[in-house]
């Protein structure tokens, strides 16, 4: 078994590594956004997991609920939580990510509560009074977790979890950076794998999973089928069949700006600020979700220059259906990408993959036209 | 027919019109011309003849001749979003544009249809994406049918729509922008959610956001004319809070939606002479009537609460729902303003009075937190205003809005008894759910539910 089999566990809902945490009695929290720092969760010997609704199949009373304008990938949560499917988590942990995630936590407050959740207000711009009101936050959020599981935060333990998660960050990035190769020796899809794996499992077993990883592929012969590069941009996406569809037909995606991947690890925790203070700087000046407001054009610096560096032939956006925030903000890049002739394709989709055929159709049509290039 | 008392002001006004408006201001030309028309119509039609124009519709037409000198005089026009009272920059001598004057303003006369084509021509999203209260702005720019203003300024609240939209503005005006964090917890000590850092975050945002003003402006910020501005806005808010508290006498003493021009007031002109005027006026005529005993729908039958936008596209609505049903709709969301007047005898309590408004402005108090905030609002005015029924025309794409009225409705009539209709249409585009749908839902509402 080699250690990308290991990781393609990450994809299921409660994967190994979670139950072998609960069998040590300690808990889990989920989250639902890159914009709650992990760190303050682990530091309180808590194990941080990004929610996902993988297994969804229809959402009833997501749309009854949310009405059906809304995000699948809210509606499906919602059904998640109601079908008690998210029962392993021991508290959810939300934040004002965007309109439709912020409603999902009321009608989840409402409807299905758990037993421990908490909400953070991430404030929707960058300048030295909202990072200071954020820093607020963030120690509000540390008494909350310290007097409801009854443990002591200390200076020290979030120093050093900051520093653990920076270590992932890092050697993600070494990961990513191997994939500028002519011939990268990695796919989009086993990268998928690693990232979901490591939102879901213990930080410090993800890295030397990872450390091996990386030695395993160093000096490996890469993938020489002459495929397209192509970069994916765009709305929380958290499918590896997602990204095999488009490898499958031959498009090798080398890069993205999407929230599970770069927006997730780029930019690392400064470790000699007060770590509070490295926290707020780094959550709300990392490369931004659109719900950043006045950040625009360092969003779209990020993906051009991530185009030149690695190479890209293509981009994809994958724009899940009624996201205000994506929809705005693919139609300002497709305006840079046209302004710099790099092709792109925008994909519509719902959080559970349906409509595979027509997506192959364009893929195709979409790698036909690199390939004429 | 005799020529009515305010014919010569009609005149002087469509005098000053005339001519060329200049690029871009095309569609606020055609606005006001529309406005003189209806006012010269409505006029022609009461029973009581009139002195003068009624103010509301003089503050309209006054605002769109003041927004076409600003343009000729080298004045600063600042856009700002429905949700925000313009005080301070009237202070900084700018001249605020709204920008759903292009929504709401065009929805009547179903012109702002014409520029949703060319948006969605232009592929800037579709209507249950993003919202149509701000879309055809983008379509009317590139026909240059709107003003390219010289600042634009928005709040994170009520929507990610409202937000993003003013970015994308920005990406393709390259006008310089500032915006606003509105914050999630409450400043209210007796709520739930009461955080002790709200108000000083609101107040440094605000505090920061005039250097950038002065810097645009290239104008002093004048403590004095601050603290007279903030003075008016508080006389205003003086008058809109006797007027909220008169639309609780059996019956209304006014007919549906009379609060909108509240709304219009401290929206477009919040912080002006002409702005404590309008509401004076509504108050007054409020007042009046409760002296009298009248009523603003003959034979009141039904208590409507609307909390949410009108269905803008259809005019005609409320007054259907007052002959079919004997139904006044007392308020909408939009039209009662909640912000009652704060003390102002210092430079530091005008700063706050200008953070509380800024807080609780009409649908960002209600919506910028947990549902909490809107249950609430709902809950009270329900029991306050003896509501009989609550109407909500969802906008297909108000996500956070959207997402919540279910749930707030379900509360609501666990606490009141009160039914709720709540169903899904674009306020904006009356392709979409047109107005006879709407009717036959919410008569079957009515009919099998309320009566």
């Amino acid at each position: 078994m080699t250690v990308l089999d290991d990781f393609t566990k990450g994809d299921s809902l409660l994967n190994p590594w979670m139950d072998e945490w609960k069998k040590q009695g300690k808990k889990i929290l989920g989250y639902f956004c890159t914009y709650i720092p992990e760190e303050i969760i682990h530091a309180a010997d808590i194990l941080p997991v990004r929610i996902r609704a993988k297994g969804c199949t229809d959402t009833p009373m997501g749309d009854a609920y949310l009405s059906p304008t809304t995000c699948s990938f809210t509606r499906c949560c919602l059904e998640m939580a109601n079908r008690k499917q998210f029962d392993f988590l021991d508290g959810i942990i939300s934040c004002n990510s965007c309109d439709q995630i912020r409603r999902l936590y009321d009608n989840i407050r409402y409807k299905t509560p758990f037993s421990n959740q908490y909400f953070l207000s991430v404030p929707s711009n960058v300048n030295d009074i909202t990072i200071d009101f954020f820093k607020y936050e963030l120690n509000k959020f540390k008494n909350y977790l310290e007097k409801t599981f009854n443990v002591d935060i200390t200076e020290e333990k979030l120093k050093n979890s900051i520093e653990l998660h920076n270590k992932s960050r890092t050697l993600l990035k070494e990961l990513y950076l191997l994939r500028k190769k002519k011939n990268p020796p990695i796919t989009g899809t086993d990268i998928m794998n690693i990232l979901l794996s490591g939102v879901s499992m213990p930080k410090n077993q993800f890295n030397e999973l990872l450390t091996t990883q990386l030695k395993e592929i160093e000096g490996k012969e890469g993938i020489s089928d002459d495929k397209s590069r192509i970069m994916l941009v765009g709305s929380m996406l958290d499918d590896p069949e997602y990204v095999k569809i488009i490898e499958d037909l031959g498009g090798l995606i080398v890069n993205d700006a999407v929230c599970i991947g770069t927006k997730y690890f780029w930019e690392i925790v400064d470790e000699n600020l007060d770590p509070l203070d490295a926290l707020a700087n780094r959550y709300l000046s990392r490369v931004s979700c659109p719900r950043m407001a006045g950040e625009q054009s360092k969003r779209v610096d990020f993906v051009l220059n991530l185009i030149k560096e690695f190479n890209v032939d293509g981009v994809i956006f994958q724009r899940m259906k009624f996201c205000p925030f994506w929809w705005a903000e693919i139609f300002v890049l497709r305006d840079e990408l046209k302004k710099q002739g790099v092709p792109f394709l925008d994909l519509e989709r719902e959080y559970v993959l349906s409509g595979a055929g027509a997506m192959k159709t364009r893929v195709q049509g979409f790698m036909e036209v690199l390939e004429g290039k | 027919m005799n020529e009515l008392r305010i014919e010569e002001e009609l005149k002087e006004y469509k005098k000053l019109g005339r001519g060329n408006w200049g690029e871009g201001f095309g569609l606020l030309k055609g606005m006001y011309n529309g406005f003189i028309t209806r006012i010269r119509d409505e006029a022609a039609e009461m029973e009581e003849e009139q002195d003068e124009i009624m103010p509301p519709m003089k503050m309209l037409l006054n605002l769109l001749l003041d927004l076409r000198n600003a343009r000729r005089e080298g004045r600063k026009i600042c856009m700002h979003p429905f949700n925000y009272g313009p005080e301070l920059l009237y202070t900084m001598g700018l001249v605020p544009l709204m920008q759903e004057l292009f929504s709401v303003g065009l929805a009547t006369t179903h012109i702002n249809e014409f520029y949703l084509d060319i948006t969605n021509k232009i592929g800037y999203g579709d209507n249950p994406t993003l919202c149509n209260a701000q879309r055809p702005l983008i379509g009317a720019y590139m026909q240059k049918a709107a003003p390219v203003p010289d600042l634009l300024f928005f709040l994170s609240t009520p929507c990610n729509s409202l937000s993003i939209t003013y970015q994308v503005f920005q990406h393709i005006t390259n006008v310089p922008l500032f915006n606003i964090d509105i914050p999630y917890w409450a400043h209210e000590h007796s709520s739930e959610f009461y955080d002790e850092r709200i108000m000083d975050y609101m107040l440094s945002q605000l505090k920061n956001f005039i250097p950038w003003l002065e810097k645009q402006t290239n104008r002093k910020f004048e403590i004095e004319k601050f603290q007279e501005t903030m003075n008016l806005v508080n006389q205003s808010r003086e008058y809109v809070s006797d007027f909220n508290e008169l639309l609780k006498t059996v019956p209304c003493p006014v007919p549906s939606i009379a609060g909108f021009g509240n709304w219009l007031a401290m929206t477009l002109r919040g912080g002006t002479s002409e702005a404590v005027k309008v509401t004076k006026y509504i108050r007054d005529q409020a007042a009046e009537r409760v002296k009298e005993g009248l009523g603003g729908v003959e034979d009141e039958k039904l208590r409507i609460a609307w909390p949410y936008t009108h269905v803008f596209f259809d005019q005609e609505l409320f007054k259907w729902l007052e002959e079919e049903f004997q139904a006044v709709t007392i308020m909408d969301i939009l039209g009662f303003y909640p912000v009652g007047p704060h003390d102002t005898s210092t430079l530091e309590k005008c700063y706050e009075s200008l953070a509380l408004g800024t807080l609780d402005y009409s649908m960002i108090g209600t919506c910028r937190g947990p549902v909490e905030y809107f249950v609430d609002f709902l809950i009270n005015w329900i029991n306050e205003y003896k509501i009989d029924c609550v109407i909500i025309p969802m906008q297909f794409a108000c996500k956070h809005a959207y997402a919540m009225t279910t749930l707030a409705s379900e509360i609501a009539r666990q606490e009141t008894g009160v039914p709720t209709l709540v169903f899904g249409c674009d306020p904006y585009d009356s392709r979409e759910v047109p107005s006879e749908t709407i009717r036959a839902k919410i008569s079957e509402f009515l009919n099998q539910i309320v009566l």
